[in-house]
């Protein structure tokens, strides 16, 4: 072996020393994001019992009124039957809320378990915006708010214009959108829907003149469980998987979302949805049809 | 025989049977890894985008991580001991040039793949990854054997799986 000279010594000795601060340095950025990381899951643990207390809040109780609203209808008396339709009219809120709700979460299951498959159909788009709007009106008037649609989309000679797209999930998305406008719109203030066809297929906006959205929060938007009121006495509803969904919605159905917030200005969300394929079945065609065929070389 | 139902997977889902199944699918930069059980011979497969799930948006089958968990947890509900199964991979081309690690995501959704399955200590029976190219295969659940085709970079790519987020999520690794 050959002997190293004093200079070699020191030059490989100052390598190492550098290979080491590198690697700490290293270390040090991943120790960061490990630190990041932990943050998450605790945040992720305080999550889940906020969405079991929410559960009791937002379920139960709603429930728990139905129940003691339709008792009291039985047992009303023959002269008091104007009371039933107040009674009715609350019923059908507590009814309606808790079913938006428990149709989220089953959507937010669904999409969690990869079970979640695009249902195209030929949808009435006017009919079907105006059906949410419609089912929203009761908890707009809460609030004095009214909706103000406008369509701008070719029409065929029914008056009816048809696009090929999954019924169900749009107005899942819709709902969201509009359930979102609906509460944190100021009193008294207008929920502008428009809906407008693009060479890229159909987008909707959904316009509020409300709280403004802060910088902080539109940063984790689109995430599960965060709402942008977290307090526990807040009268909006909600778990906080609204727009999470909207977003897993879109990426099956290869649309997109953006949104603009500007203190005492709108906030606005506009999505984009482009057309399906012709059915179901064309998407996957190319799949099926004989052109299909593999060599021996192509089999795993 | 009758001829087995087929089914198309999406992006972000995952789908096992213990009936017959043809499943296909197209990959691009996604990676798909298939189960099979040899004592029960039956299969399943998931198809993901993205590596790790990072707290954002809903914990869907979109990633990896989740992907690969909630598969073996779907084939163990339908029945099936984790020491009976064998996996195979595919996918994870880089589609789109790309120079920096981080926006390699095919190479670190194949990475997610590997060190997940050595983990649970499944074999790796075979693979098909990497590359340049996007991937057609159909995957046969009762044997499971898989075929695969290349797809030409020419060809357009229609499914929505090949298009990268526009905003790519960079993952803490």
């Amino acid at each position: 072996m050959n002997k190293l000279t004093d200079q070699e010594l020191i030059d490989e000795l100052r390598i190492r020393m550098m290979e080491n601060k590198r690697a700490l340095e290293e270390l040090k950025s991943l120790n960061e994001k490990l630190k990041s990381v932990n943050k998450k899951l605790e945040e992720s643990e305080a999550l889940k019992s906020h969405f079991i207390s929410n559960i009791t809040n937002e379920i139960v109780n709603p429930f728990a009124s139905i129940l003691g609203l339709s008792k009291s209808i039985l047992s009303v008396n023959k002269e008091n039957w104007k009371k039933v339709f107040t009674m009715v009219a609350l019923i059908h809120t507590e009814a309606f809320s808790l079913d938006f709700q428990l149709k989220n979460i089953f959507a937010a299951a669904k999409i969690e378990a990869g079970e979640v498959y695009p249902e195209i159909g030929k949808v009435d788009i006017q009919n079907l915006v105006r059906s949410v709007t419609d089912s929203f009106r009761i908890e707009a008037q809460k609030k004095k708010a009214v909706f103000d649609l406008k369509f701008d989309i070719p029409v065929g000679e029914d008056n009816i214009f048809y696009y090929k797209t999954d019924p169900e999930k749009l107005k899942l998305i819709l709902s969201n959108l509009i359930s979102n406008a609906v509460k944190f719109s100021f009193d008294e203030g207008t929920i502008a829907v428009r809906i407008w066809t693009e060479n890229q297929g159909l987008s909707f906006s959904v316009t509020d003149h409300g709280v403004e959205i802060s910088e902080e929060f539109k940063k984790e938007i689109f995430d599960r469980f965060k709402r942008a009121d977290t307090s526990i006495t807040s009268l909006n509803r909600g778990h906080g998987l609204g727009l999470s969904i909207i977003k897993s919605l879109l990426d099956l159905l290869g649309g997109n979302i953006d949104f603009k917030s500007e203190k005492d200005k709108e906030t606005i969300f506009i999505i984009n949805i482009p057309e399906a394929a012709e059915d179901e079945d064309s998407f996957t065609s190319s799949l099926n049809g004989n052109e299909m065929f593999f060599g021996d070389n192509e089999v795993f | 025989m009758t001829d087995p139902s087929t089914h198309f997977l999406y992006p972000s889902t995952l789908f096992a049977s213990r009936e017959p199944f043809i499943v296909n699918t197209i990959l691009g930069s996604c990676v798909a890894v298939c189960f099979y059980d040899t004592a029960l011979h039956f299969g399943g497969i998931n198809h993901y985008m993205l590596p790790f799930w990072n707290g954002q948006g809903l914990a869907s089958p979109k990633f990896g991580n989740i992907a690969i968990e909630k598969l073996l947890e779907k084939m163990q509900s339908l029945g099936c001991l984790q020491s009976n199964l064998i996996a195979k991979v595919f996918g994870g081309g880089n589609i789109i040039e790309a120079t920096t690690a981080q926006f390699m995501i095919g190479d670190r959704n194949i990475a997610v793949a590997l060190d997940m399955l050595r983990e649970m200590r499944i074999q790796i029976v075979s693979q098909s990854v990497g590359g340049n190219l996007g991937r057609k295969i159909q995957f046969d659940t009762t044997t499971g054997e898989i075929k695969q085709k290349y797809i030409e970079k020419q060809q357009p790519i229609n499914v929505s799986n090949v298009k990268l987020n526009p905003n790519p999520i960079i993952n803490n690794r």
